[in-house]
């Protein structure tokens, strides 16, 4: 396998098996390890859970990161928390771990191809709906687009395309950026300036993970929520009176 | 930017497929254990819960209990206080009970022991002083005691009056009978002068009768129907038994 080279936009680029349209690039084969490393991970401390107070340290770790992903879901839907958890869940443990990996050399975290990023933004794109339909029926749905008039769909339309690429193109160029400045910084600072970008990587990772995992949350709520809250808000001053 | 659309799509099948597994190995997993662990640290905390709701009814019946307890003792301690102290006044009121029979007994015995020593002071006093009189009497006057007592008998029935003489007679004169009861046995020339004044001055058919009696002290004594005419020692014991009774009596305030 070939480390990223600087004139290398993308690990997508980087072809290890070809045949016909198959293209088995490193963001797939990175992407299958983050994915090995979390499925085998996960049986291996789901194996013998215990619902005992007392616990396994990883089952601890493994509790504290589920509550957090559902308690931050539970701050922004207030309801059906455990519907939107597995994908949520899923979208945020896939790019935490595809960008703190980024500290193992020679890796190259698949969300720093846009390729990916696009594919996962792509995901939010389909979900936003599917979650809003399922939620509130198809009509009452893309009612939301007319609101408050007909004039407004376009905009809707426009803003979720855009959403959905500013979705794919933050958490790119965010990585991809960060892993470029490392490579430079190699070339003209070879020694402790990486580690500390390498330092400060993990937690752009991370925050970007967080982000992208927020703003989905948010989204969803927004196709979910938006018609319940437009019909509640006129009674919040009766419900006061009693 | 190029995208490659097998590796988008891949990415998609893949996001896919870690979606299932996660929620089959992880989610679904770890969601039932904190779940279960939930519902059993409830089950725990609503155990302590009960549990000290039971320890506080406990703790409120075992502060009732004691509080009864602390009161019920309170109450027997009152009660045997008040019967220590009904004991305490019926045992002082027993002593002074017996206290007060010791006295009586104690004063009675003085008593008697006293009046057994004055009647032993009289006797001794009575003979003593008899004996020293007789003596005096022999070596001052060469007189007989005995004899002048006698005269004195005489000189008092010489001196009655009519009516006295008739009381002393009484009223039989026949056949009565007047007996003479001394401490000392008479001479028969003295009774020969008796019966004489007796029969002459009371009644010439009575009968005399002579007795010798220690009961009289140093004296003698005429007796007839009830009357007596005597002289004996007895008016001078009497002044010189209550004389020393009165010395007794002050000795005895004075230690006192």
């Amino acid at each position: 396998m070939e480390v990223v080279a600087i004139n290398q936009i993308s690990p997508d680029q980087v072809i290890l098996f070809s045949w016909w349209f198959v293209t088995i690039s490193a963001t797939l084969a990175y992407t299958w390890l983050v994915m090995g490393v979390l499925v085998i991970g996960s049986i291996l401390i789901t194996g013998n859970l215990s619902s005992n107070p007392t616990m396994t340290r990883w089952q601890s770790v493994l509790e504290v990161l589920v509550e957090t992903i559902r308690s931050e879901i539970r701050d922004v839907v207030k309801d059906g928390v455990d519907t939107y958890f597995p994908f949520i869940g899923t979208l945020f443990l896939f790019i935490l771990f595809s960008n703190v990996f980024t500290f193992i050399p020679g890796y190259v975290a698949p969300t720093s191809s846009l390729t990916t990023t696009a594919a996962l933004a792509i995901l939010v794109f389909f979900a936003v709906p599917f979650y809003g339909i399922s939620k509130q029926g198809i009509l009452e749905y893309l009612k939301e687009y007319f609101r408050p008039t007909f004039i407004f769909f376009p905009f809707h339309v426009m803003g979720e395309l855009s959403r959905t690429l500013a979705l794919a193109v933050r958490l790119f160029g965010n990585l991809m950026s960060h892993e470029k400045v490392i490579a430079i910084l190699l070339a003209v600072t070879p020694l402790f300036f990486p580690v500390v970008m390498q330092v400060l990587g993990l937690l752009i990772g991370i925050i970007q993970a967080y982000i992208f995992a927020v703003l989905t949350i948010v989204y969803i709520a927004s196709a979910t929520q938006s018609h319940e809250e437009a019909e509640h808000k006129p009674r919040e001053p009766n419900s006061t009176n009693h | 930017m190029h995208i490659d659309w097998f590796v988008f799509f891949s990415q998609i099948v893949n996001f896919l497929i870690l979606l299932f597994l996660l929620k089959k190995f992880l989610y679904g997993r770890i969601i039932r254990a904190i779940d279960a662990r939930k519902a059993k640290i409830g089950a725990l905390f609503a155990e302590a819960e009960q549990s000290r709701q039971d320890a506080r009814t406990a703790a409120e019946d075992c502060e009732r209990k004691r509080q009864d307890l602390e009161e019920r003792y309170e109450q027997s301690l009152n009660e045997a206080r008040k019967e220590a102290e009904t004991y305490r006044e019926r045992l002082m009121e027993k002593a002074r009970e017996e206290v007060d029979y010791l006295k009586v007994r104690w004063t009675e015995a003085l008593r008697a022991e006293r009046n057994n020593f004055l009647h032993e002071l009289r006797q001794l006093a009575g003979r003593q002083i008899y004996a020293a009189t007789r003596r005096v009497l022999k070596d001052l006057a060469d007189l007989n005691l005995e004899e002048r007592i006698v005269e004195v008998l005489l000189a008092r029935i010489a001196s009655m009056d009519e009516n006295e003489l008739s009381k002393f007679r009484g009223p039989d004169r026949e056949g009565a009978t007047i007996t003479v009861t001394c401490a000392f046995d008479i001479p028969p020339a003295t009774q020969a002068r008796l019966n004489d004044t007796l029969h002459r001055y009371l009644s010439g058919d009575m009968d005399v009768a002579y007795v010798r009696s220690d009961d009289i002290l140093s004296g003698c004594e005429l007796r007839s129907d009830g009357h007596k005419i005597s002289w004996s020692m007895k008016d001078y014991l009497d002044t010189i038994e209550e004389r020393f009774n009165s010395a007794l009596y002050e000795e005895a305030q004075e230690r006192t």
